[in-house]
């Protein structure tokens, strides 16, 4: 299943998609200081990223009946604290995503892909 | 040396300790300057978050980042600022906390960078650190958000390039840097509305300004162990929060209200009362100031005599804030006397907005209270579990509320009770068909009763627009009072004294007997006590009620019958 039932209304329900969620965790993400992208979950991901864009790129949304499971990957700026940036992070993501999409947020994990160096100190 | 020892030297004695062009140890000095004056303001720059995000103690994870680049330089004696620059720079990185706190190790990262091996800095290289130091910043992030600490040190750098190309006396340039940072700041709302909403300056760029501005204060001899004192305008003096924590020996608040003389001096004023007590606020409005302390039991007259010697006097009020905090906790929680129902009788389930109300509808007789209202409407699984575990097997729901009766009657649908949904679309309807209910009186016998009475009551509701609109061919603008009469939109007006008296009008109050005014959680009761007079003025015939009705959003439902 990629959707996921949001809360029952008189008149029907609300179900979203796994890519908005991903779309929203991804943005950020992005925003969040010492991020200097987001990388491939896997081999298959990367070819297929040269292929098509998707906003699960880098993302990946699950749930379970305690709320959302959030995996991110992604590259970081080469001489920054990585500890520091990933609590940013983690609060920053769920707190956007439980603000927008109103879902509890049970667990951000966020993989560190690579660094980027854009000066040797 | 101790932070303590650098605040006690002599602007001379200051000037000898940074030899120009600044040196390591010159460099060393600064940033312990930097570091004391934004130890000073951390609770300021703290008091600026607007974020829910745990990221809100940016004073204090920028003061941590600062101390440990300093604990890595303390023992240093080396001259070499590059060197000094370079050992800055990793203990801001291993001691990084927050948002912040990275950007700014970044800052020193490319701050050190540039020094490289330096033995000294002049103006020049100076702005060529600074440059270094924004791109370094700038590179950390894909998309950098403007309006934060980002865009301060982009100002500062700028301003240093343009500086050091005019002069070469390094405290002038440091006096533009400081005076750009502070404009830069003040700008951030423009560049970044959530700040503007929240009516604050970015706190990581307050943060990055407090460390130059320590370095400038340092120089000019100013002290650095004193935080800035602001004056806030009257209106924006909370006083109600600031009962909500009382530190342990401090039982009394005093206010004042006083016109000072015209040698008052704001900051001996504030020295003189941090010695006093504390969550000391002054505030300014037309020419009086109004002060604000909590102080121990034996010093709650040293204000008075404290500022009888500083301006006239207007006005004291003095409070015992334990007793007064004693009797808020007991006020806060009264129990809700919910009627006890027999087996063989009839139970009622009311919807309610607010704990006024709820003990209002438990006055009357109803059995059980769910919790919600106009924006927070009720689950079929609250309502269900509201009336499952009652002795009885005759239930009444009053809904309340339009949006909840389809609820309501789901739920009904939903058990073996016999239960029977009233559609009451508001407060005042749930409450005058409570008047006519008979707790031992048959089930259609009750809600024969109770069906008529919702037709005999008017009902009012006055509240705040939330967005401008055009409905029922009145222009609303956004936080305007409205008032409804049975839901319509009657008018919208500045105040919730008209806005009442055209709904009454509007309603055929002349028709009627008696208004009951149900107050929300936002109103004083000064403010609707008020409003009564002045409607037992126009209705001098009519019976006029006041109850605590506690429920949000509307500071007025009324109920005309």
């Amino acid at each position: 299943m990629s959707e996921i039932e949001n809360n029952y209304n008189k008149l029907g329900s609300i179900l979203i998609q796994k890519e908005a969620i991903a779309s929203i965790a991804r943005q950020s993400t992005l925003q969040s200081y010492g991020v200097v992208g987001l990388a491939p979950k896997n081999l298959i991901e990367s070819i297929h990223q040269l292929l098509k864009k998707d906003a699960k790129y880098g993302v990946e949304v699950d749930f379970d009946h305690e709320g959302l499971l959030i995996d991110l990957y992604i590259m970081v700026e080469y001489g920054t604290r990585i500890k520091s940036i990933t609590n940013s992070i983690v609060n920053s993501v769920k707190y956007n995503v439980e603000k927008t999409i109103g879902l509890p947020v049970r667990r951000i994990n966020v993989h560190v892909r690579g660094l980027r160096i854009s000066n040797m100190d | 040396m101790s932070g303590v020892e650098l605040t006690k030297l002599s602007p001379q004695e200051r000037h000898k300790l940074i030899s120009l062009p600044v040196n390591g140890q010159g460099l060393k000095t600064l940033v312990e300057a930097g570091m004391i004056w934004l130890k000073t303001n951390q609770q300021i720059v703290n008091n600026l978050n607007v974020f829910p995000v745990p990221d809100g103690d940016t004073g204090t994870n920028m003061v941590l980042t600062m101390q440990a680049a300093f604990d890595e330089i303390d023992q240093s004696g080396t001259k070499n600022i590059g060197q000094l620059a370079r050992a800055i720079a990793r203990g801001a990185l291993m001691g990084a906390r927050g948002n912040s706190g990275v950007i700014l190790s970044q800052i020193w990262r490319g701050f050190a960078r540039a020094l490289d091996d330096q033995p000294t800095m002049d103006v020049k290289l100076l702005a060529e650190a600074l440059l270094e130091a924004k791109e370094t910043a700038y590179k950390g992030v894909v998309r950098p958000v403007e309006g934060t600490i980002l865009t301060v040190i982009k100002d500062i750098a700028a301003q240093a390039e343009v500086s050091a190309q005019r002069t070469t006396v390094f405290t002038e340039v440091l006096a533009d840097i400081v005076e750009a940072a502070d404009a830069s700041v003040e700008r951030t709302p423009d560049l970044l509305p959530i700040l503007k909403k929240a009516g604050v300056v970015d706190s990581g760029g307050k943060g990055l300004l407090c460390i130059f501005e320590g370095m400038w204060r340092f120089l000019n001899g100013d002290s650095l162990d004193k935080a800035i004192t602001e004056v806030i305008p009257l209106s924006e003096m909370d006083l109600e929060d600031t009962m909500e924590s009382v530190e342990p020996g401090q039982d009394y608040e005093v206010v004042i209200d006083f016109t000072p003389e015209s040698t008052f001096d704001l900051e001996n004023y504030y020295d003189e009362l941090s010695k006093i007590g504390t969550s000391i606020q002054v505030g300014e409005g037309e020419g009086i100031y109004r002060m604000h302390i909590h102080v121990p039991l034996d010093k709650r007259y040293t204000p008075i005599d404290h500022t009888m010697t500083q301006g006239i006097i207007q006005k004291v009020m003095m409070e015992n804030l334990v007793a007064q905090m004693e009797e808020k906790k007991t006020k806060k929680h009264p129990k809700i006397n919910l009627a006890q129902v027999q087996p063989e009788e009839t139970a009622v389930v009311a919807v309610s907005p607010g704990s006024g109300l709820s003990r209002i509808f438990a006055s009357l007789g109803v059995a059980a209270i769910v919790q919600g209202g106009q924006t927070m409407n009720p689950s079929i699984k609250e309502v269900l579990a509201s009336f499952e575990n009652l002795p009885t097997d005759k239930v009444i729901i009053l809904p309340n509320n339009k949006n909840i009766i389809m609820a309501a009657k789901e739920a009904a649908s939903m058990t073996v009770k016999k239960v029977h949904v009233i559609p009451t679309i508001s407060i005042s309807q749930g409450i005058s068909a409570m008047f006519r209910f008979i707790p031992d009186a048959e089930l259609e016998e009750n809600i024969a009763s109770m069906v008529e009475a919702i037709d005999e009551v008017e009902t009012g509701e006055i509240t705040t627009a939330t967005r401008s609109v055009e409905i029922d061919n009145v222009q609303v603008q956004k936080g305007q009072v409205i008032a409804l009469h049975n839901g319509k939109l009657v008018t919208s007006t500045s105040n919730i004294d008209t806005a009442t008296e055209e709904l009454l009008i509007a309603a055929k109050t002349c028709d009627y007997e008696r208004i009951t005014l149900f107050y929300g959680e936002d109103m004083k009761l000064i403010h609707v006590n008020a409003l009564a007079d002045k409607i037992r003025s126009i209705y001098p015939d009519h019976e006029i009620e006041v109850h605590e009705g506690g429920q949000p959003h509307y500071q007025l439902i009324i109920a005309i019958e």
